[in-house]
């Protein structure tokens, strides 16, 4: 079948956030337009680290620093430069582009267990330097005092509805330009780079620089994903770094699955969903979710999006996802 | 109505009138007001109930129950009772946060108790900052919480310790240990986290100005929930301080205590230890060794007051476990907002607010038996402070030098305008 260019993406996403945009009229409830936001973040953290996981074969452990670097870097210079958001928006993706590129040249020479491990301890060593660095982070107290969310073009970011509109359309932005790109020859050379990294080599791909440049992309986005959710917490937290965090995006792909585009996504509101209620009825919150996880692990073997791309094409002979 | 008409004879028409307007008001207007009267004053409480550090939570629950059973039985607001919902942040400051915004946002919560420990507090007081919404910060002893205007708002009110005034106390009995024993080197032992590295700069600078002879001769920073302290005991012994300060706590205090015996450490030192009297830690430590200097976090012999043993009793007989220094805190949360229940008549979070600026309420854990809210800071006053030494058995503690509160306001004030806080 025909693949489906930028231009069906792009129509997809038009349409996607008008329903977000109608949706809170439609339900006009609080907790559900927190819920989004929250979604918005972490969708946009898991997405960004399937482009390692999912099409570059890459398993990070570490990819928590890089949503820890956009809270905290959005968050001082909100804080302490008192830029506008535009602009904190902008320098704290280019700060962490930054670290991606220093992490990255280091790390992705390694190969599976050695770079998962890598990653872990770089996440784990900016943990440490904001732990120790109180006086600029607050310690393990997190940035006090919240974040200034000063208007900007008429937008009020203090405002949740505001803000859910800038969370969501800053998601369908993101996802439909790691779409795009995904799509791309980049894309591809990333697939192939996976499945055989020798093979690419062999006809005059450069993987390590392939890798870096996804390892980079990847960095960037999960760092927009905590801008987000510092501007819903007012505040960035050292447990924004703490390894459980990428443990979280880990299973938020084990859950929505690593195939299919919108897999991780769909495993971030699976995941949210799951801590939101199942803390509301139990203690055994850990329990719980781990028997979920084993469930998919060890029954299911694929995300539910997984099954249901392959559901979609043995219907209607889909052969892209 | 013609001038002969006695003004308040009934007429059919004015009967017929004033009977349509009662049945009208008895079917729109009273159940409203029925229903308002039964409604319930939700209280959401976010706070930690799995993990290592889960006793918090159960704690704080615990106190915070008991309290408002209390409130509920005897009829409550007007017949309005009190309805707590309480949640687990899992100890993660941006789940403390969710969890608060959801307790207000969808479970229609009027008032937050914050029972988290200090970085969920500071979350959940964004939350309030956002939100509006009357909040209680029952366990964080972080001082600039409310002592730093930038994270001060007007509906938080912290219900809790604070590390400063625990510091003042703690440095005056430290000092006076000192010149009357000699101690002049010291060392220090505690966790490698923020509360230890500023509660611990803090005593230790009390120490000096009541006592400057006082010398650091070592510190030691384990990390938290450290399971193996013999590097450090080791230190502790090569460096042969005559005394020690460590604000370790819970389990990380029992078990340096039981590790530190085997090597004799408190022979050889004199131990002081903010955090040892609280049951939680002196009924797990195996061998607790006589003479440990600490401050009070909840005994129920201080206060010595019927009041304060009573409610450690009805605690314990309730729960089946000591109360711990949470609970007492929690208690008084829901003391505080139960009688500014009652000052208000009524469940508004701006009119609560505003009588509990400057609220003064009898409390079993009160020095002179009273707590006070203080108004500039909305933080409280007047809480028992005291140091002494430990037995191994009940009643652990049993003689306690209370701290005296003028000299902490006094140095307080000093202390805030030296961080330019006011």
């Amino acid at each position: 079948m025909k693949r489906r260019g930028f231009a069906f993406d792009l129509g997809i996403a038009t349409a996607v956030l008008v329903v977000l945009v109608i949706l809170p009229i439609l339900f006009p409830s609080k907790a559900l337009i927190d819920f989004a936001i929250r979604v918005a973040a972490f969708g946009i953290f898991a997405s960004s680290l399937n482009i390692l996981v999912g099409y570059t074969g890459l398993v990070s452990f570490g990819h928590g620093m890089f949503f820890a670097s956009g809270a905290y870097a959005f968050g001082l210079l909100m804080q302490k430069a008192g830029t506008s958001i535009p602009t904190a928006f902008l320098l704290t993706v280019l700060i962490s582009a930054a670290l991606a590129v220093v992490v990255g040249a280091i790390c992705v020479r390694l190969k599976e267990i050695y770079f998962a491990f890598l990653t872990l301890a770089f996440q784990m060593l900016l943990h440490s330097l904001i732990i120790s660095w109180q006086q600029l982070t607050g310690g393990d107290q997190g940035l006090m005092g919240g974040i200034p969310r000063p208007p900007f073009l008429g937008i009020d970011l203090s405002d949740q509805s505001q803000l859910y509109l800038f969370a969501c359309a800053t998601l369908v932005i993101s996802l439909l330009l790691m779409r795009h790109l995904m799509q791309s020859p980049f894309g591809y050379t990333l697939r192939m780079i996976r499945d055989n990294a020798e093979r690419a080599q062999y006809i005059g791909i450069r993987v390590w620089r392939m890798r870096l440049a996804a390892f980079v992309l990847a960095g960037t986005f999960a760092s927009i994903g905590g801008i987000i959710m510092s501007l819903l917490m007012s505040g960035a937290y050292p447990e924004f770094a703490y390894w459980t965090i990428s443990g979280e995006a880990i299973f938020m792909l084990m859950l929505g699955g690593t195939s299919a585009f919108l897999g991780p996504t769909v495993g971030t509101m699976m995941l949210l969903l799951l801590n939101d209620v199942i803390t509301k009825f139990t203690e055994y919150y850990g329990l719980t979710l781990g028997v979920v996880i084993l469930l998919f692990a060890l029954v299911f073997r694929k995300g539910v999006a997984d099954f249901v791309v392959e559901e979609w094409r043995r219907r209607f002979g889909e052969n892209q996802a | 109505m013609s001038k002969n008409q006695k003004p308040n004879r009934i007429t059919r028409r004015r009967f017929l009138k004033n009977a349509t307007a009662l049945g009208g008001a008895a079917v729109l207007g009273f159940p409203m007001i029925s229903r308002s009267q039964a409604k319930t004053i939700r209280v959401g409480m976010p706070t930690i109930l799995s993990g290592r550090v889960a006793q918090l939570g159960t704690s704080s629950r615990n106190a915070v129950m008991m309290e408002v059973e209390k409130f509920n039985a005897a009829g409550g607001l007007g017949g309005r009772r009190i309805e707590m919902v309480v949640r687990d942040s899992k100890g993660q400051p941006q789940e403390a946060a969710r969890v608060s915004r959801e307790l207000v946002n969808s479970e229609g919560c009027e008032i937050l108790f914050d029972a988290e420990a200090s970085s969920g507090a500071f979350a959940v007081n964004e939350v309030a900052r956002d939100l509006g919404v009357l909040c209680f910060h029952i366990n964080s002893e972080t001082s600039a919480l409310t002592a730093d205007p930038k994270n001060r708002i007007p509906n938080a009110f912290r219900t809790a310790r604070q590390g400063v005034h625990d510091s003042i106390a703690g440095g005056h009995y430290a000092a006076s240990v000192a010149k009357a024993k000699g101690l002049r080197q010291w060392m220090t032992c505690s966790p490698d986290y923020a509360y230890g590295r500023d509660t611990t700069a803090q005593y230790l600078e009390y120490l000096k100005l009541f006592y400057p002879q006082a010398e650091v001769v070592g510190e030691a920073w384990p990390k938290l929930f450290q399971p193996d302290y013999t590097e450090v005991i080791t230190k502790i012994l090569q460096a042969k301080p005559q005394a020690l300060y460590s604000c370790l706590w819970g389990g990380d205090l029992t078990s340096y205590i039981d590790q530190g015996n085997i090597y004799a450490l408190f022979k050889a030192t004199q131990f002081f230890a903010v955090n040892m009297a609280d049951y939680t830690a002196l009924t797990v430590v195996k061998n607790l060794p006589v003479g440990i200097h600490s401050g009070n976090r909840y005994i129920k012999t201080f206060p010595k007051t019927a009041a304060n043993a009573a409610w450690g009793d009805a605690y314990r007989a309730k729960y089946g476990e000591y109360p711990t220094n949470w609970a007492w805190e929690s208690a008084t949360t829901a003391n505080f907002l139960t009688a500014a229940l009652k000052k208000a008549n009524s469940a508004d979070g701006k009119k609560l607010a505003e009588v509990l600026r400057g609220l003064k309420i009898d409390s079993p854990f009160g020095t002179d038996g009273t707590i006070t809210m203080r108004a500039e800071d909305q933080t409280i006053i007047g809480y028992a402070i005291g140091w002494g030494t430990t037995i191994s058995k009940e009643p652990y503690m049993p003689e306690v030098t209370a701290g005296d509160w003028k000299q902490i306001l006094e140095l307080e004030l000093d202390w805030k305008k030296r961080n330019k806080y006011i």
